[in-house]
Parts: C-alpha cells; sequence; structure tokens
C-alpha cells in the first residue's frame, strides 16, 4: 500500500549567534509510521521538536504537515492541524491535578469561554462532562486512574511520563512527537512502553515521531530511521540497513 | 501658543544632573538585576538611608562630607551583602514572587524604621557642591558658569563630575579585578561560572555591595534637589530609575545611565514646553511621573528588551 | 495519625453533612458579625471585604497566573471615582454604576497588559508599580475635566446616603444604631458572594486552567493551544475589572474618595493580603482582607503601650511590622493562612473523588484502620479540648492585654470543632458493632460523643442567644 507523506521536513537550518543546532536537514514522514530520530547528546534532535512545535523559528527551511506550512503558524496554533509532542524534562502544569492537565490536553478542540464558564451555562457544563469522561478514558488507557486526583507533581518519573502521553493522546492528535520517553524507566517498563506505543499508534491511527537514546527500543519499534550528528543528517531509511551504516557506527561509537 | 525657548537650556542642564542621578539609582537596580535576576524594590530606601547614615555622620558628627559619604557608602554596602546573604539567597532568583516580596517587606521596614528615628520632616544635607571651591577661578557666579546665556550650576558640573569618577571606578573594578571578572561570569551564566569554580554566592553579595553603594551615591546628589534628606525622598526617583532602567535595558550598566539621562531629559523638555507653557507651573509634577509611567509603556511595547538591552533565548 | 478522621466518598450523604456544617459556620458568621459588632468595626469589617475583592482581583494574575502585578490599588481607585462621579454628579444609583466599572476597569487592564504581558517576568511589575505610583497624581489633573470629575486634591464625597429600603428591614443588624454600616455589609456579602461564585466557575474550567497552565509552565501550555498573550491579556483585564469593583465597593462604603486613598501603600497592604492569605487560593483572597485591616489594627493598638506609636494615622513602626509580617510568611509560611488550614483539615476530613462509574476511585474501606484505630481516642481529645480551651479562653479574657487577647479568641474558637468529635465517635461505635473495632473504643467514643454533643449544642444556643438578645 502506498502510504501518503504526512511531513515534510525541508532544508531546516537553525542557528544560534555562531552555534548551528540543525543544519540544511530534510527528511519525510509517512502516515501511520513509526520514525526514530536518534543521535549523539546535542545532535540537534530536540531542536527540531522545538522547531515544528514553535518554539525556536528556523534561520530557514520549512515544516509542511498535511499540506499545510507548519513554520508559519504559531506555536498555539500548531496544535489545530494535530500536532502535539512530550518534552524530554516534562512541561506538566503541578499546581492542577493529574486529570485536569490531561483536560487542558484538549484545550483546542474545546470551545467554553470566560462567559460561558463563569455563569456555568448548559452547553459549558455538557462540554465539561464530556471532557472530564475522555480524560478519564485517556487516563485508563495508560492505568493512571489512581493518580488521576493527585496533584500532577511528586509522582516518579516514568508515571509522570505517562500523563504527559495521556494528555496529548486526549487530543486525538495525527502526528504525536514523544522526546525521550524512556528515560528514567526500567528495562521492563521500557519494554511495555514500546509496546503501548505500538498499540497507541494502531488504536488512534497515530504517526509517532520518536527521540530516544535507548536503542533496542529505537529499533525494536521504528519503520524509519533518521539519524542526526551535529545538527546534519547523517542517514536515514530502513532501520536495519542504517544500523550497519560506517558513518552510524562512527558517530556514535566516535562520540562515546 | 507661546513658546519660552529661552529657559530651556536651564531646564536640559537640569534634566542632565537629573537624569545622572536617576541613572546612579538605575544602574543600583541593573547590577543587581545582572547578578540575581531580581529587581530590588528596597533600592530606593536603601538609598534613603545611606544618605540619612551620611547626614547623622556629616551634619551630627562634623565628620569632612566626603568621609561621610565613602563611610556611609561602605556601610550600605555591607547592609547589602548581609540582606543578599539572609534575604534573598535562600529563594530561587527563577521564582520572582518571593524575592518581589522581600524586598517589598524591605521597602516597608527601612522606610517605617528610618520615619520612627527621623521622622518625616526634610532635614538639610550639605550640598556637596554648593558653590565653587575658593581654588576655581570666578567663572562668572560662585554657584554658576553662563553656558549658552544660561546658568551652568556648580552642583550639575560636580554631579557629572562625580558620577563620571564613580562610573570610571566601577569599569575598572568590573573589568579589572578578579571580583569584576567573576561578576560578569556569573551575570552572563550562573551555572557556567559555578562549573569553573566561581564562588557564586560570594560574587552576588559583591552584585549587592556595589549596587547598593550607588544608590547611596544617588541619594547624597539628589538629596540638595530635594531640599534635603527625608524618608520618603526616595519614591518618585526610584520611579524614574525604574523608567530609566526599562528605556536602556535591564541587564546593561550602561544603558541604566543613559536611559536615567534620557528620562530626565524627557522630562526637561516636558516641564519646558508642556509643564510651564502649555500646562503651567503646577502640572510639572504630574506630567513627570506620568511621563515616566509612559516610558515604560512605550518601551515595552517598540523594545521589550530596552535600548541596549539583549533578548534572551527561551530554553526548553 | 496516619489516616485523617473522617474519610467519605465524594457527594455522599456523609459528605453533605460535613459541607452543610461548614455553610451554617459560614452563615452564623456572617448573621452574627452585623449583629455583635460596634459600628466603627463593622466599618472596618466593611473595609476588609471590600480589600478582599480587590485582593481576589491581585490573586487571578499573582497567584493563579504566576505575573507580577503590583498595582492594584490603581484599578481600585479607577472603579471608586467612576462611580463616585457617575453617583455623585449624574445621579446615577450604585447598581447602575456596576457595568460601566467593570468595564472601564476591563479597558484598562487591557491598556496596560497589553504591551506588558507580551515580555516575560518582571516586566509587569515595573509597569504595575509604575502605574500605582503615578495614579494619585493623575487625579488631580485639570484638564479634560477631571479634576472637577475626582474633586481633585480635596477628594470627592458622595451625599447620597445608602439605607435599606422598607423590604430590607429585616436584615439583621440594619436597624437601630449600627443600620447604616450594617445595611452596607450586607450588599458587600451579597456582592462578594456573587463575585466568587463568578471567579471560582472561571478558575474551575477550561479558560481558567488555560491561566494555570500558563503559570506553571509556559512551553507546555502553548503547545497544548493556549494562546499565551491573549489568555493572560484576558485575565489581567477581568482582574482589572474586579479591582475596580472592589473601588466602587469602596466608595459605597465610604461615600468618600481622594487621590491619596490609592497610593501605592495600597497596593503593597493587597500584596501583604494576599501573601497572608494565601497566593493562588481563592478563600485566600478573603482571609487575606480581613487580616491585613485587623493586622494592621493590632500592629497600631500593640505599638500605642509600647511608645512607638509616633505618627498620627498609621504609626511607621505598624507599616514595619507589615513589612516584618511579609517577610517571615514568605520564608516560612509561604502558602499562607489557607495553607496552615488545609493541613488542619487534611487531618480532619479526606473526600474522596469518584469515578465517573460513580464508584469512589478508591474503596472507603481501603482507609479503614481496623483494630488498630486509634480515631475514638482522637475524637475524645479534641471533644476535651473544647470545653478545656473554651475554660482557658474565657479566664483568659480577663488579663487586660491585647496579645493575651488575640490568642484567648482563637482558644475559644476550638469549641466550634465539637461536631466533628460526634461524628467521628458515632462512626467508630458503628464499625464497633460490625465488629472492626475492640471493645476498648467504646469508653473513649462515648465520651468523645457525650462532650461533642454537649459542645455542638453549646454553640447552637450561644449563637442563637447573640442573634434573638441583638436581632
Amino acid at each position: 500500500m502506498q502510504r501518503v507523506a504526512l511531513l515534510e521536513v525541508s532544508d531546516i537550518t537553525v542557528r544560534f549567534g555562531g552555534i548551528v543546532a540543525l543544519d540544511d536537514l530534510s527528511f519525510t514522514m509517512d502516515e501511520g509510521q513509526i520514525l526514530g530520530l536518534i543521535g549523539p547528546n546535542g545532535a540537534g534532535k530536540t531542536t527540531l521538536f522545538n522547531v515544528v512545535s514553535r518554539i525556536y523559528d528556523p534561520t530557514q527551511g520549512s515544516v509542511t504537515f498535511d499540506g499545510q506550512d507548519l513554520t508559519a503558524m504559531s506555536a498555539h496554533e500548531i496544535s489545530r492541524v494535530g500536532v502535539y509532542r512530550t518534552f524530554q524534562n516534562l512541561a506538566l502544569w503541578p499546581g492542577m491535578t493529574v486529570i485536569e492537565n490531561v483536560m487542558v490536553g484538549d484545550h483546542t478542540n474545546t470551545k467554553s469561554n470566560v462567559l460561558s464558564s463563569a455563569l456555568r451555562l448548559p452547553s459549558m457544563r455538557s462540554e465539561e462532562a464530556d471532557l472530564r469522561d475522555r480524560a478519564w478514558a485517556a487516563l485508563d488507557e495508560l492505568n493512571l486512574t489512581d493518580v488521576a486526583y493527585s496533584p500532577a507533581a511528586g509522582l516518579p518519573f516514568g508515571t509522570l511520563k505517562r500523563i504527559e502521553l495521556a494528555r496529548a493522546l486526549i487530543a486525538n492528535p495525527r502526528l504525536i512527537m514523544l522526546d525521550e520517553p524512556a528515560s528514567g524507566l526500567t528495562h521492563s517498563e521500557v519494554d511495555s512502553l514500546a509496546q503501548d506505543i505500538k498499540d497507541l499508534r494502531d488504536r488512534h491511527n497515530l504517526t509517532v515521531l520518536l527521540v530516544e537514546h535507548h536503542m533496542r527500543m529505537v529499533l525494536g519499534i521504528s519503520e524509519k530511521l533518521v539519524v542526526l550528528n551535529f545538527g546534519r543528517k547523517i542517514a536515514d531509511g530502513d532501520p536495519d540497513v542504517v544500523r550497519n551504516d560506517p558513518e552510524v557506527i562512527e558517530a556514535y561509537l566516535g562520540s562515546s | 501658543m507661546n513658546w519660552n525657548f529661552d529657559v530651556l537650556p536651564d531646564f536640559i542642564f537640569n534634566g542632565l544632573s537629573l537624569g545622572a542621578i536617576y541613572g546612579a539609582v538605575a544602574l543600583s537596580l541593573v547590577l543587581i538585576f545582572k547578578a540575581t535576576t531580581l529587581i530590588n524594590f528596597a533600592t530606593g530606601e536603601l538609598a534613603m538611608l545611606g544618605a540619612f547614615l551620611v547626614y547623622v555622620l556629616h551634619m551630627e558628627q562634623g565628620i569632612w562630607l566626603w568621609l561621610s559619604m565613602a563611610i556611609a557608602m561602605g556601610l550600605s554596602a555591607g547592609l547589602g551583602v548581609l540582606i543578599e546573604r539572609t534575604l534573598t539567597r535562600p529563594f530561587d532568583p527563577e521564582d520572582h514572587l518571593p524575592v518581589v516580596l522581600i524586598t517589598l517587606g524591605l521597602f516597608l521596614i527601612i522606610n517605617a524604621v528610618a520615619g520612627d528615628i527621623w521622622n518625616y520632616q526634610v532635614r538639610i544635607l550639605t550640598n556637596p557642591f554648593g558653590k565653587f571651591p575658593d581654588w576655581v577661578p570666578s567663572l562668572g557666579g560662585d554657584r554658576y558658569v553662563e553656558v549658552l546665556g544660561s546658568r551652568l550650576k556648580y552642583q550639575s558640573i560636580g554631579i557629572w563630575l562625580t558620577l563620571a569618577l564613580a562610573l570610571f571606578a566601577l569599569s575598572l573594578i568590573l573589568n579589572k579585578t578578579k571580583a569584576g571578572l567573576a561578576f560578569r561570569a556569573v551575570s552572563s551564566n550562573v551555572e557556567s561560572a559555578r562549573l569553573v569554580g566561581v564562588h557564586t554566592g560570594r560574587t552576588l553579595g559583591f552584585g549587592w555591595a556595589i549596587a547598593s553603594a550607588f544608590g547611596t551615591l544617588g541619594a547624597v546628589l539628589v538629596a540638595p534637589q530635594l531640599g534635603g534628606v527625608n524618608p520618603n525622598m526616595m519614591a518618585t526617583i526610584l520611579i524614574y530609575a525604574l523608567a530609566g532602567a526599562a528605556l536602556g535595558g535591564l541587564d546593561s550598566q550602561g544603558g541604566a545611565v543613559l536611559g536615567g539621562i534620557l528620562v530626565g531629559l524627557i522630562q526637561a523638555v516636558l516641564v519646558t514646553w508642556g509643564g510651564v507653557v502649555v500646562f503651567g507651573q503646577l502640572y510639572m509634577s504630574i506630567l513627570q511621573l506620568a511621563a515616566a509611567f509612559l516610558i515604560i509603556l512605550i518601551v515595552l511595547l517598540f523594545r521589550p528588551a530596552g535600548l541596549f538591552g539583549t533578548r534572551r533565548v527561551e530554553r526548553v | 495519625m496516619s489516616t485523617p478522621l473522617v474519610v467519605v466518598a465524594k457527594d455522599s450523604a456523609e459528605h453533605k453533612k460535613w459541607k452543610y456544617a461548614q455553610w451554617l459556620y459560614l452563615a452564623g458568621f456572617l448573621l452574627l458579625t452585623p449583629l455583635v459588632l460596634e459600628p466603627f468595626e463593622i466599618g472596618k469589617m466593611n473595609r476588609a471585604l471590600v480589600l478582599s475583592v480587590a485582593i481576589l482581583a491581585v490573586n487571578l494574575v499573582v497567584g493563579f497566573n504566576g505575573m507580577l502585578a503590583l498595582g492594584h490599588s490603581a484599578f481600585m481607585g479607577i472603579g471608586a471615582f467612576v462611580t463616585a462621579s457617575m453617583v455623585q454628579d449624574e445621579n446615577w444609583d450604585y447598581w447602575q454604576v456596576i457595568p460601566i466599572v467593570l468595564i472601564v476597569g476591563f479597558i484598562m487592564g487591557v491598556i496596560i497588559g497589553l504591551p506588558a504581558l507580551r515580555v516575560k517576568g518582571l516586566y509587569l511589575a515595573l509597569v504595575t508599580i509604575a502605574q500605582a505610583a503615578v495614579f494619585p497624581t493623575l487625579v488631580n489633573i485639570d484638564e479634560l475635566g477631571i479634576a472637577a470629575r475626582t474633586g481633585g486634591p480635596n477628594g470627592k464625597g458622595v451625599s447620597e446616603e445608602v439605607i435599606a429600603p422598607d423590604f430590607l428591614q429585616w436584615l439583621p443588624g440594619v436597624t437601630g444604631a449600627r443600620g447604616g454600616s450594617a445595611y452596607r455589609y450586607w450588599i458587600i456579602v451579597v456582592m462578594i458572594g456573587i463575585t466568587l461564585m463568578l471567579v471560582t466557575n472561571y478558575l474551575r474550567s477550561r479558560p481558567g486552567r488555560a491561566v494555570l497552565a500558563i503559570r506553571d509552565n509556559e512551553a507546555g501550555a502553548a503547545v497544548y493551544g493556549v494562546n499565551l498573550p491573549v489568555v493572560k491579556t484576558m485575565n489581567f483585564a477581568i482582574s482589572a475589572s474586579i479591582g475596580s469593583l472592589a473601588g466602587l465597593m469602596w466608595c459605597l462604603d465610604k461615600g468618600f474618595v481622594a487621590g491619596q486613598d490609592f497610593t501605592f501603600l495600597l497596593a503593597i497592604d493587597l500584596i501583604i493580603g494576599l501573601v497572608l492569605g494565601g497566593v493562588g487560593t481563592i478563600q485566600g483572597s478573603i482571609v487575606g482582607g480581613l487580616f491585613v485591616v485587623w493586622v494592621n489594627d493590632l500592629t497600631k493598638r500593640i505599638s500605642i503601650p509600647l511608645g512607638l506609636y509616633t505618627l498620627n494615622g498609621d504609626g511607621p513602626l505598624a507599616k514595619a511590622i507589615f513589612g516584618l509580617i511579609l517577610i517571615l510568611f514568605t520564608f516560612f509560611a509561604p502558602g499562607g493562612i489557607v495553607s496552615l488550614a488545609r493541613m488542619v483539615q487534611a487531618k480532619l476530613i479526606r473526600v474522596v473523588p469518584l469515578a465517573p462509574s460513580g464508584e469512589p476511585i478508591q474503596p472507603i474501606e481501603s482507609f479503614d484502620p481496623g483494630m488498630e484505630s486509634t480515631r475514638a481516642d482522637a475524637a475524645m481529645k479534641l471533644s476535651i479540648a473544647g470545653p478545656v480551651c473554651l475554660a482557658i479562653g474565657w479566664l483568659a479574657m480577663n488579663i487586660n492585654s491585647l496579645i493575651v487577647g488575640v490568642f484567648a479568641f482563637g482558644f475559644r474558637m476550638i469549641i466550634l470543632f465539637a461536631p466533628v468529635a460526634v461524628l467521628v465517635a458515632t462512626n467508630e461505635l458503628k464499625a464497633h458493632a460490625e465488629g472492626k473495632r475492640p471493645d476498648s473504643i467504646k469508653g473513649p467514643a462515648n465520651t468523645a460523643r457525650l462532650l461533642g454533643l454537649l459542645g455542638t449544642a453549646f454553640v447552637i444556643v450561644y449563637a442563637a442567644q447573640r442573634f434573638i438578645l441583638n436581632y
């Protein structure tokens, strides 16, 4: 079956002062694909996430998603086309409960405004009830209902990472970008996370852009690999081919 | 309309000397902001306390004015270090609220304690530049020289020279001493500075110390223009200094001084054309304060980092 | 004590009982205030409640959105002057001015918030401090008829008297000597009630959650579709609007407004109230307002005998004590009084939330301490503490010292917990009947129930007697 390119990163360059964080990076991603983006520390993986989610402006180049130019949008508009992400060092809201965090996850697709909320109009109440049910379902899917009403702080790192995942899932994303979801997890947790990501992809028709250092996991679930080193793409393609690429081996062995 | 250009140079000279003082207080704000990324709302009150120290030492104890100033600056520096060490260091500077609360609390305490000791009457403090010293040949008057048909007061010249000297000393300290180097390292990146072995705590204290000393200098210089010292003397000065710091950029020493001077000049122009000519004498002070507020708003609208400040790149 | 004394499922019958009891206490407090306080004390209470609304406004920006707005005295001033001018010059009624004040406040909030909120961090603090400092001078400007409207340096009085109409004469307190201030008290209470309800609804739904998300993590909020400048500015404008409403209430309460009422020092008072009450909690705003006024009163009264009260009006050291309190709270109780109260509450009750199925997310039984339960003992201690503290407090009230008096007052309030002892003891006896408790709990539980009932009866009789006596 011929898949359609969903995300297209073309000629992205990001410079901070004299430092080139990303150098003319291009790759494409098909709908429904799990793409592993790997590379040594400082290779520019998180920088790419920040460009796609519009926290950084690229110096040049463009990112198109389903035919729309993401670089012309601002950060809060990205979620409207269905692009969501998690954060390497978590970006939860510890002042709210876990379920409220997940409810904010669908901010883009809900409508209640200041007036309807302050007056608790019927439209707002039904939307709120529905939102709460869906947030509960998202938490249930990731086995998080036990902590639903705890503050989103002070929980184990792995749990917090899963809460971020639930928060992204509730909005029915088309593309989800996971920034090191396995960091801080034990071996068995990593294996179950890998299975979870596959299952979620199948159930929710996701496209997954995955940044991860955990090689076994990346190689285990990725259908395509893109390898970065010092902001430059050094290889992309089928994982089995890429892993034997001499330049990739050199980048990894040479840097560690 | 009856434009009154004759008085303009007078007001410009005055604006430049007031502006220089705003610059000194703005510099005090900026030095602390650079070191700890907090705005010290007690800056004005610390400076006021310094001016009262000079008052006690000079007017009550009879110590030579300049020596009194040196002692007062030293003591304010010590107080700055003490405050930094005990009150602000326990808090994460990235979390703005607690440190702002601490400095607001200090504002209340210092103002109230000064009010309790010296009450709220204005007390005359000797003007360090009241008239030219005897060894200066007569230049037209014993308090001023004629420039462009206007009077350039000895006081203005004295303020400029003193602040120029102080700025020169500051740049020497920052650029030629080890403590200065450490300060510049810490203010550009605390983490990296700590990693290369800079004693960051001591350095932050150093920032507070020179900032407090500068504030005191500003307060002593401004006192004669306000008729003397009193516990509320710095309230409006602080607002102008904040405007100056915002205009120049909160993280630029040179910007703070220039920003302060610009605020002083804008005031002068407002007073001449707006205040005196259009609205009448009474509304000078109102317009000046409102101008400070408008300057801050306009700077934020068009150049949020100020004229000389650096934009920061967000890291996620 | 590892588990709290009472564990209930949300919205269960027992939870409702608990909530009703809280509402009852609140109602009792509100009803008795205008009846038992002296007229000048009701005036202070009114001022405290007005400040509470202003503190709520500050809290909306500082506590819930993490933005440092320090100049709400100016918004209060705008609201107060607009009200004074409309009522005095245009003969409008106070209630007709409410929408005008809300809109004017909102627009001012947008004008100031839009530039200040585009940049991060301390810039809003800069702008708002300047705003607070400038405001009192602006009302003196002659141009544009401003001074005529505001009364300039002399201030502006409102001659319309606020007197209860005939059909409201039944309100507690409004007949008799304290009538005027008591009626104004009731107006203010109703306005606060409505404001609190609307603000709570706002904060506990989609737009409010976006506001909190910005406070907790801006980048995260943006990625999830929160338009940062729009939400921040909107929230700031709502806050300015509520601040102006507090100004209207100020004018209504005092009948006189002057630029010197709305200085930077008032702005700092609001911040102090915010910190004392609890940053980021709605109840904290109300508590904060009460404390600012009463603590200010207290520091003044303490400083007189100590010889520290050297000026007319606020003694200078009263302000120093305020500054000290601010610093002490920042160090040792950053969550304010509300967080301390919540710690106590957590020891008493835990409400288990419900899953969509209607079941508690954890079974209530799983919290049962079983045969090792010490709840009966705790209930007994609580039931004994009430009357003992009441007696101590009553004795201490006779010692002519203000500080002792304050503590004595607090001591006497412990009797209010008597119903908790009854509830816990009854639960324990029920568990005993089901065989989940050893026989040894019967003694303490029965004692707790008896003393608790007596204490509860005392509270009810005492309140009713005070009510009837003064009504």
